[in-house]
């Protein structure tokens, strides 16, 4: 399931306490999701024991972002089949690796973004990714072509 | 080391293995060398544990006393293997068949004999433009076929990538996986008679109308864009039509406005391997009996099980009490049945001689054929000196 922002921020005080840091409630649900500032620093929500259930309900829905990687990328091993397809057409790889990747082989070069091992996809060098850092493009290839929804990202 | 994978027809060929892990093999894939170790079979003769000669010497004895004996499978197995369990069934004068007789065996046959262009992977993955998967679902069958060999590998003339240099139709009854990924430059046809569809095509490449017309006329706009298409046909393809001359009909009615080319898709790892050999030596692919000199539907091992018109079987690399229907498989416990396997099947649970026997690919090597007609030669990742050609040899020599 997609996270955004809307959602977290319905669950959150809306009183715009500023005590996060955060000029609006809306600005520091932005961060959650980009993991610029952490649940914790909504003190209200801790302190306050009006807001116990809600706090309870965003904890359980910002479970995911501890398991994504940097780039928020999220992969449900036991739904990929190893086919292969997020492996191939990754942009990084077809110009890092022409001869491998690029043509439909198994990765050649040593620090591919994903590479399928024991029959299943697994992250081995996020930095490469170009959703990653500072300047990233928010390509979400290898998920629109991943035939078992075993590829998400956390935006949806 | 690397390894070619035995798993399905597409015989991946950029496995390897490095500390025990399996690299760049599919789930499937990853199945057969991770785990080849398990479940391994042990020579029986009557639910009695026996060494392999001793199990060899009474499939021998049983097939020599047996008035109507069929061999069985061969799918999983090398193209020599193969060679001598055809001379096995020639010595024997019975019955061969394996499971191309209700897979894609017909699909082959039509390829063999000419009656359709076709082509090698290979050039697909340079030259193909549109790409038809009919009744066929490669997320299931064939895991790796769009990302090693189709859709999403560049190509020498199609360098481009898939959402400009690649037409991907899928044809199906149902939204498949595969059906999924048909997206920009993509088109799904969700088919409830297939008949319909091929006769859509005949008439649009004509210039009438039909009921696809809208579809099939834009596939085949873009078939004449390139000097390059092709269609991979499945079991939905084959089970859906009454009549498969209709289908060469539209294959070559299509060809006279785009070069278009066919390939069966979706099947066990060499069964195109036994479908080949077995051509070579007696004209027909699958459901051949030496007796008759001929093939026909009633010589398909299931039809010959289910009309009790055999009294032994010798079953090679697969699991017909796994894989047939119960009322086919069940016929089997009424017959003397050998099974030559790695794994200690269902089958080999119920059979009167089990031989032990080694993975194609993992423990003996050999050739085996893709499902485009390419042979490939495997290479074993350690030797075993019982394999199925030593123990088909030993059979052979023994009659």
């Amino acid at each position: 399931m997609a996270l955004n922002p809307m959602d977290i921020y319905k669950l959150l005080p809306k009183t715009n306490c500023k005590k996060c840091g955060e000029a609006t409630c809306m600005s520091f649900a932005f961060k959650l999701l980009n993991r610029e500032k952490k649940l914790e620093d909504c003190k209200p929500l801790y302190e306050d024991k009006k807001y116990e259930r809600q706090r309870k309900k965003l904890e359980e829905m910002l479970k995911p972002l501890e398991e994504a990687t940097e780039t928020g990328l999220i992969v449900d091993e036991s739904l990929c089949t190893g086919c292969g397809n997020c492996v191939v057409v990754c942009p990084v790889h077809v110009e890092k690796d022409p001869k491998g990747a690029a043509v439909g082989n198994g990765p050649t070069i040593d620090d591919p973004i994903l590479r399928v091992e024991d029959g299943v996809v697994k992250v081995i060098n996020m930095q490469a990714c170009r959703r990653y850092g500072k300047n990233r493009v928010l390509c979400v290839v290898c998920r629109e072509n991943c035939p078992s929804d075993a590829i998400r990202f956390l935006e949806g | 080391m690397i390894m070619i994978c035995p798993g399905c027809s597409c015989l991946c060929d950029d496995i390897y293995i490095k500390e025990g892990k399996v690299f760049n093999a599919c789930r499937r894939g990853n199945e057969i060398f991770a785990k080849y170790k398990e479940n391994r079979a042990v020579a029986r003769v009557d639910g009695k544990e026996v060494d392999v000669d001793t199990a060899i010497e009474k499939a021998v004895e049983i097939l020599k006393d047996a008035k109507n004996p069929a061999i069985y499978g061969l799918d999983t197995t090398v193209v020599e293997a193969q060679r001598i369990a055809i001379d096995v069934a020639e010595k024997l004068n019975g019955y061969i068949d394996d499971n191309s007789s209700f897979c894609l065996g017909e699909l082959v046959e039509a390829v063999l004999k000419g009656e359709m262009p076709t082509t090698t992977l290979d050039e697909v993955r340079d030259n193909a433009y549109v790409l038809v998967y009919w009744g066929t679902n490669p997320y299931h069958s064939l895991s790796r076929h769009l990302s090693k060999y189709t859709y999403y590998p560049r190509g020498k003339k199609r360098p481009r990538g898939y959402d400009e240099d690649r037409f991907l139709v899928v044809v199906d009854v149902r939204r498949s996986e595969t059906a999924v990924l048909a997206k920009k430059n993509a088109r799904f046809i969700m088919v409830d008679d297939d008949a319909e569809l091929v006769d859509s095509f005949v008439k649009v490449a004509e210039g009438k109308a039909a009921k696809y017309a809208k579809d099939v006329g834009v596939i085949i706009n873009e078939m004449k864009r390139a000097d390059f298409n092709v269609i991979f046909g499945g079991l939905g393809l084959k089970y859906g039509l009454k009549d498969l001359n209709q289908f060469k009909e539209m294959v070559k009615k299509l060809n006279e406005v785009a070069p278009v080319y066919f390939i069966p898709a979706g099947f066990h790892g060499n069964m195109r391997g036994f479908n080949e050999t077995l051509f070579e030596r007696v004209g027909h692919v699958n459901k051949y009996s030496f007796r008759d000199g001929k093939s026909g539907e009633e010589f398909a091992f299931t039809e010959l099980l289910k009309n009790e018109k055999i009294d032994a079987a010798l079953i090679v690399g697969t699991d017909p009490v796994y894989s047939l229907p119960f009322e086919v498989s069940s016929k089997l416990g009424k017959i003397k049945t050998i099974v030559v396997d790695p794994r200690m099947s269902f089958t080999a649970k119920i059979a009167d001689v089990v031989i032990p026997s080694a993975i194609s690919g993992v423990e003996t090597g050999g050739t085996m054929v893709r499902s485009d007609g390419v042979r490939v030669k495997l290479e074993p990742l350690e030797e075993k000196e019982v394999n199925d050609v030593y123990i088909l040899n030993k059979i052979k020599e023994g009659l």
